[in-house]
């Protein structure tokens, strides 16, 4: 038995940190299991000649390729879209791309604007003063003025847009759309102790520099040093629960294996959109028998994922597309709010990527036949490398009850814990919007200069932003949580990750996932008095 | 990164004389040297090192798909592979990757990787062979001014209630 806590978090990730270093002003015992490690920036792929093989084996990603012993298997054949994340302290913000575009606040109110899906019970301009502050304690970079959104100004000033960034800006502009130079949760110059960035380049494989705003450097930082005690290697197996339905504590294996209890007062889940639903759902007792908290039947229901689009250009002209932080540059929202007209409802962000390194770039062109074996490959691979840009098409998808994360009957991690399985397919409004945005790239594309174009999606290997599957809302029967994160059915639980968005919006959810974090802490701070009743 | 050749027949892969020579042939003709000598053939970058270095479980299929090459010239051209003139070699490749799709893609995209990070490519490419870390690389800024018709045309986000 270890020592008990006031409050126990499990995820030491974009949700878990922000909301551990908010609490940490309470003086409360507060403790975090992880059940990856720190990682060391030296370790990371940038730091070596094989960076472009590496990023694709340890540091993948796809847990099933990266199979780390802190991963655990998810089953996504049921899937068009592959799970991605990463699990160590900072979590997916280890490998995300740290493209940091806000929601509009249109995407709090989908049924209300849109008769789709639900409203959610907060809104973005309660939730304003949480971004404005994550943005300070991130570290995010960008332009102030966007007509795309409510006023904001971003502390740090933004990315170079580069040669492709401003190519493509001229496509836009030819089109008459809109584009903006992304918020991007990158130090452009020297910040709280952190180096500015350099433009290593493959942001997705970690920031050696430390100027990516991955959570073991910003939050994790501050509320150590605050008080907050994080373990790392403690992978949770279920959480208690007594016959008051209140969670007393959980059950974890520590870094040796042994199983351990651990006691508290307060639980709170930070494990994104599949590792939470999945521990609720292993979580099992006589008066939960579906999973803890799981009494409204919705804990792994609406998966939300983001299906994916990527609209590929060459350009003749040398762009050194290649250069600067691989997924950030700019944005269009030319298409994210709602016109019936295109065939279906809500919309989709376009996020402007660079190019890609040699090997990369070779063996992309080498299965697409566009870079041939022989007589011309020289000058194929010469076409295209440096001279090519991506345009991600990143889709809402709304919120469907067939789309699931659930226990996998035979699949287990190395401590013998069931896997998530995930089943997931587009609805006919997802595709259109999918569609809609492929020739809209490809349009842009064109427009930009690009003598060659080719689209896909979904993209297979993009299943980053894992929402809705333990979602907040008034109602018992129609939600998991209530409008500040704490279970309807368990009234000491928390969940501050992605799980609980009501909709998916139709951007990169990690400003929203902490900033809805941060929320849920204040909202615990402003009721420690009677937070249970 | 520069690799050592060295013998794969020691590695417990063991490759025939002639299934060495016909792997270095498919090698050159994956990536062959340019013609201005600025760029090395993947038979000149130590491909057979990268493979037991970082893909070793490519070996045993690369063994089967060299003596099925073999087998396949002997059996269409009754000579051997590295007998066969250049167009010939070519055409028996084609025809077996179209009969079998897969037939050495994957020996392909581990010579793509092991070629586009040796020191003598990325010299010929004009790029500093090194990591990007610490020294990183200078962005352009862009031209931000760009943004003035954004900045015309106004407010896009809708109120929301």
């Amino acid at each position: 038995m270890t020592t008990d806590v006031d409050v126990l978090i499990i995820g030491a990730g974009a949700s878990g940190a922000a909301f551990a270093w908010s609490l940490a002003e309470t003086r409360m015992r507060i403790l975090c299991l992880e059940q990856g490690d720190w990682v060391n920036p030296a370790d990371y792929p940038s730091t070596r000649r094989d960076w472009e093989v590496r990023m694709e084996r340890e540091f993948s990603p796809n847990p099933n390729v990266r199979r780390r012993p802190e991963d655990y298997p998810i089953n996504d054949a049921d899937s068009p879209i592959s799970v991605v994340n990463f699990n160590g302290v900072g979590g997916s913000t280890i490998l995300y791309a740290a493209h940091f575009p806000r929601p509009h606040p249109s995407d709090f109110r989908v049924r209300s604007l849109d008769g789709v899906a639900e409203d959610w019970p907060i809104d973005y301009a309660g939730l304003e003063p949480y971004y404005a502050l994550n943005d300070r304690m991130m570290g995010v970079a960008g332009l102030a003025g966007d007509p795309a959104y409510p006023p904001h100004e971003p502390p740090l000033p933004p990315v170079p847009i580069g040669l492709a960034g401003e190519t493509m800006a001229r496509g836009f502009n030819a089109l008459g759309w809109h584009w903006w130079p992304s918020d991007i949760a990158i130090a452009t110059r020297d910040y709280e102790g952190r180096a500015a960035c350099v433009n290593l380049g493959p942001c997705k494989s970690g920031c050696a520099q430390g100027a990516k705003s991955s959570t073991d450097i910003t939050y994790w930082p501050l509320a150590r040093r605050a008080g907050v005690q994080l373990r790392t290697r403690c992978r949770v197996r279920e959480i208690l629960a007594d016959d008051k339905d209140m969670a007393t504590g959980v059950v974890y294996y520590d870094e040796r294996g042994v199983e351990q209890v651990q006691r508290a007062e307060v639980v709170v889940l930070a494990c994104n959109g599949v590792g939470t639903p999945r521990l609720l759902l292993n979580s099992r007792s006589a008066r939960f028998p579906d999973g803890l908290a799981n009494r409204s039947g919705l804990v792994g229901r609406n998966l939300m994922i983001h299906p994916w689009g990527v609209v590929r250009g060459a350009f003749d002209a040398p762009l050194d597309s290649q250069l600067g932080p691989m997924s950030c540059c700019i944005l269009s929202q030319q298409f994210y709010e709602t016109d019936r007209s295109r065939g279906f409802v809500r919309g989709y962000n376009m996020q402007v990527i660079r190019g890609f390194g040699p090997v990369a770039t070779a063996r992309m062109g080498a299965a697409r036949g566009d870079i041939p074996w022989g007589e011309g490959h020289h000058e194929a691979f010469a076409r295209r490398y440096g001279r090519s840009i991506n345009v991600g098409i990143c889709c809402e998808d709304l919120p469907e009850e067939s789309n699931t994360v659930t226990l996998d009957p035979a699949l287990t991690d190395s401590n013998g814990i069931p896997a998530p399985k995930i089943t997931y397919r587009l609805s006919e409004n997802s595709e259109r919007m999918l569609r809609h945005g492929l020739a809209r790239g490809t349009e842009v594309m064109k427009a930009a200069g690009a003598w060659d174009v080719y689209s896909e999606g979904p993209v297979r290997q993009t299943g980053w932003h894992l929402l809705g599957t333990a979602r907040m809302g008034e109602d018992p029967e129609r939600s998991v949580v209530n409008a500040w994160g704490r279970s309807h059915d368990v009234k000491n639980l928390f969940i501050i990750d992605g799980s609980v968005f009501v909709t998916s919006a139709g951007v990169n959810p990690t400003p929203t996932i902490q900033a809805v974090a941060l929320y849920v802490a204040d909202a615990m701070k402003q009721r420690l008095a009677n937070l249970f009743d | 990164m520069s690799t050592d050749r060295i013998d794969i027949a020691a590695s417990g892969q063991p490759l025939t004389p002639v299934q060495r020579v016909n792997l270095d042939i498919v090698l050159d003709m994956i990536v062959p040297p340019s013609a201005d000598g600025r760029m090395p053939g993947a038979a000149e970058v130590g491909v057979p090192a990268y493979l037991l270095a970082e893909a070793p479980d490519a070996l045993p299929p690369l063994c089967r798909e060299l003596e099925e090459l073999e087998r396949r010239s002997h059996e269409r051209f009754a000579r051997g592979f590295a007998e066969l003139p250049q167009r010939e070699r070519k055409s028996l490749i084609e025809a077996m990757r179209a009969q079998e799709p897969s037939f050495m893609s994957r020996l392909a995209m581990e010579t793509l990787a092991c070629y586009y990070q040796h020191d003598r490519v990325l010299g010929g490419l004009g790029l500093e062979a090194r990591p990007p870390y610490p020294k990183g690389y200078q962005v352009l800024p862009g031209d931000l001014s760009l943004l003035e018709p954004v900045r015309a045309r106004g407010k896009i986000y809708r109120d929301a209630p």
